[in-house]
């Protein structure tokens, strides 16, 4: 994941030194987002104790549908929107106290989120954003294996939200694209083992997106 | 902006390290356990020994555990060789010299392992730990070792019997799960035996004095207000299960000073700074602790202040020092700040008890001087001038005074100098009474002086005496019966933490008059660790003191007054 900031990092710098911006655009705007995630190891809880649950990075996309706020109004500058996400991650390793062991299969989450941002508009072409996200999320484990044997199945609608910043950069008055990083948890998803137990697992993520806005 | 964005790629660096990173306690029961591994100490045991097999499971050739508690054990010939010792279910006994096949059984998953019996017999015991030392109370676990005909050795423990020659030392388990284990229960010796096949050994187990084993630190006081101390106690817990105060020999500690202090020996805390410190008692490499939590923010500024800054040559003026807190509270620190004089030809400073303070100034050298009161790196000075002035005249608070049995009420003395400037000389009158019995007045040089006490019913003259002049009260105390009490809340009812009310009881009597009964009451507060009662600071000029209450910690409590019968509460919020 440094690796992953260090790139971010290098990505953004050049935006410091970008020209005038364009027109701020304000109203209703679509966009599509692609980035990768990191799914942080996990623990995960049933009867027995706990145990570690560790992912591959894996990729996402997003839809958005939103509005930009329109400049000096009452609510401030920056925008809300709806955003559909797509997360998927393989099992890599299972952590129990006989060890590491390898793992397959995948979880996936589908999230639908409400997103307030906050946006830092001044003379340049970028715009630095933040802000929260707030929906549900529903979790699917899809034929979690250890050691090729089944480990556990299932879904679960949880509780979700995200913390979000990044750069807008304004192509043109309409289109617009956005470089930016997501922290994406949720409530515990609850899982049903191979052996019939109940166990419950962390679900915190890390992203980076590549989007791109079109605004009417 | 630039800043901004540095800030959200930072957090991002910070939370790209985070994820679950604990130990497990979980075992791996979803791979497959495809086999079993029989484990002995040897194939063979000679016939009426005893050995314990341990099992490890092979999980599809990837791990292996011990999973020997999970086994089901048989044999193919029991009359050879079998697991009888129901206490420990993975003993297998040999009873007579033969081969007997032995299987271990998990699920549907088993493995067999075969031992001979032989016809060997013992021809020495030895047991281990040879003449241990035990400290009273402890256990100690022996083993004995066989040495057999055929110059084998085999550990004997589950098939010898064992005993203790002085059992009140030391006893010895003979008991099939608990063979050779040793509890030490009074000091002395003890001879342990073990016995097998008609051969024994012996050696001597020493019970020693018991040793600590842990501290256990308590307090009455696990929350302290800032400036205030508390006493800590350690009780030692040793290993024959006895508890003994060693408060006063431990060494005392604060994990963070900056919180709280503590004496090295006796046990006794200062609280700085809010906040949590661990305050931990060592004694003998064995360490206990508890936490101490304080509340009312840091000092952060003195005010010294004084009942008059021009005084008459041998006279005493109480002296008052209120500490600015970081919490916005103020309170009265009289008794905690270090008191000075710059000219000690001048003035001194007395401090009886508590957080009563005298400034006294020499009855023979005037002049102008400082008194300064400071703790740590703050402090407050007090510019004071003793006077040649004399005294024009003295008058007494009150001419005349109502008092009810039981009740108390205070008089003052003022002095009008020669150029017409006053000082409470209250401390410095001498005062008398003319019938004790029906009201006495206090006389000693402290924070009742010339408080008038309400004894029987009648009429006394209260006389204050200063430079020669003479100043009366007459005095009527009368039996009452009170009615009904009630509490008031000078400056309400909420307090912050660290800062103080006000409160005061007044009586309503059956012949309808009130009175105010603040120093006459007795005052109470259910929880302590919410809000605590302390003494009025010394005042001039009033007929009864209010009664302080201090807030501690966040939470409410129960102020009660009592008096002539009535109780009345009052509910303290402490934010």
């Amino acid at each position: 994941m440094k690796r992953t900031c260090q790139i971010l990092i290098a990505l953004c710098l050049p935006l410091l030194f970008c020209g005038q911006a364009k027109a701020q655009h304000s109203g209703p705007y679509v966009g599509a987002f692609f980035g990768g995630n990191a799914l942080m190891s996990a623990k995960s809880t049933d009867s027995q104790g706990n145990f570690g649950l560790t992912y591959k990075p894996g990729l996402q996309e997003s839809a958005v549908i939103g509005w930009d706020f329109e400049p000096g109004n009452p609510v401030g500058e920056g925008r809300i929107e709806l955003e559909y996400t797509h997360r998927s991650n393989q099992l890599d390793r299972v952590k129990f106290t006989d060890g590491s062991f390898t793992g397959g299969g995948k979880v996936t989450a589908d999230s639908l989120l409400v997103n307030f941002f906050g946006v830092f508009h001044d003379k340049r072409s970028w715009s630095p954003y933040v802000g929260v996200g707030l929906g549900a999320a529903r979790m699917e484990a899809s034929d979690l294996i250890v050691t090729g044997e089944p480990l556990a199945s299932g879904s679960n609608v949880v509780f979700a939200y995200q913390f979000g910043t990044g750069i807008d950069y304004a192509l043109t008055k309409h289109w617009s694209i956005d470089l930016g990083y997501r922290f994406f948890g949720s409530l515990r998803p609850e899982f049903t083992e191979s052996n019939g137990k109940k166990f419950k697992m962390d679900y915190y993520s890390h992203n980076a997106v590549l989007g791109l806005r079109f605004g009417f | 902006m630039r800043n901004l964005l540095w800030s959200g790629f930072l957090i991002m660096m910070v939370l790209s390290g985070c994820g679950w990173d604990g130990t497990p306690t979980r075992p791996n029961d979803f791979t497959k356990l495809t086999s079993l591994e029989i484990v002995a100490n040897s194939p063979t045991i000679a016939a009426l020994t005893s050995t314990k097999l341990t099992v490890k499971g092979n999980f599809s050739g990837i791990f292996t555990r011990d999973i020997t508690d999970q086994v089901t054990w048989s044999t193919d010939s029991p009359t050879v060789a079998g697991f009888t010792n129901t206490a420990i279910p993975n003993a297998v006994t040999g009873h007579i010299p033969g081969t007997a096949v032995l299987t271990a059984t998990v699920g549907n998953i088993s493995n067999t392992f075969s031992l001979t019996v032989s016809n060997a017999t013992v021809t020495a015991l030895a047991i281990t730990p040879a003449t241990p030392s035990v400290p009273k109370g402890l256990t100690q676990q022996f083993a004995v070792t066989g040495t057999f005909s055929d110059l084998s050795t085999q550990d004997v423990t589950l098939d010898a019997t064992w005993a203790s020659s002085i059992t009140t030392v030391a006893t010895v388990s003979d008991a099939a799960g608990s063979k050779g284990l040793a509890q030490s229960l009074a000091i002395g010796s003890t001879q342990i035996s073990a016995t097998f096949g008609g051969i024994s050994d012996t050696t001597s187990m020493t019970v020693t004095a018991p040793v600590l084993q842990s501290i256990a630190v308590s307090t009455t006081t696990p929350s302290l207000l800032s400036l205030t101390s508390g006493t800590f106690q350690a009780n030692g817990v040793y290993s024959d299960g006895t508890s003994v105060d060693v408060t006063s020999q431990v060494t005392w500690s604060s994990a963070n000073t900056a919180i709280a202090t503590i004496t090295a020996t006796g046990g006794t805390a200062t609280a700085l700074s809010e906040g949590t410190t661990s305050i931990s008692a060592t004694y003998g490499g064995v360490t206990g602790s508890a936490s101490l939590k304080v509340t009312g923010g840091h000092l952060t500024g003195i005010t010294a202040s004084a009942a008059t800054t021009t005084m008459i040559k041998g006279t005493s003026s109480a002296l008052t020092a209120t500490g600015k807190f970081s919490n916005g509270t103020s309170r009265d620190i009289t008794g905690i700040v270090a008191w000075s004089v710059a000219n000690t030809n001048i003035a001194t400073v007395t401090s009886p008890a508590g957080n009563l303070v005298w400034l006294n100034t020499s009855s023979t050298t005037s002049g102008t001087t400082t008194v300064t009161a400071s703790y740590s790196t703050l402090s407050s000075t007090i510019d004071l001038t003793v006077t040649d002035l004399g005294v024009a005249s003295i008058a007494i608070s009150s001419g005349t005074m109502d008092l009810t049995v039981g009740t108390a009420a205070r008089l003052n003395v003022i002095a009008t100098l020669t150029d017409n400037s006053t000082q409470d000389v209250t401390a410095n009158s001498t005062w008398t009474t003319t019938d004790a019995t029906i009201a006495s007045v206090d006389n000693t040089l402290s924070a009742t002086i010339g408080r008038v006490n309400g004894v029987a019913a009648g009429s006394a003259t209260i006389t204050a005496t200063y430079g020669g002049s003479n100043i009366t009260s007459l005095v009527t105390v009368k039996t009452r019966t009170v009615q009904s009490l009630t509490i008031n809340a000078v400056f309400g009812t909420t307090v912050a933490t660290g800062g103080q009310l006000q409160m005061r009881a007044t009586a309503t009597y059956t012949d309808g008059t009130t009175q105010d009964v603040t120093e006459s009451a007795t005052w109470s507060i259910d929880t302590p660790s919410i809000a605590i009662l302390i003494t009025s600071p010394y005042q001039t000029g009033l007929a009864v003191l209010p009664k302080l209450v201090m807030g501690v910690g966040t939470g409410t409590a129960t102020l009660s007054a009592t008096f002539g019968g009535k109780t009345q509460t009052t509910t303290i919020t402490v934010q």
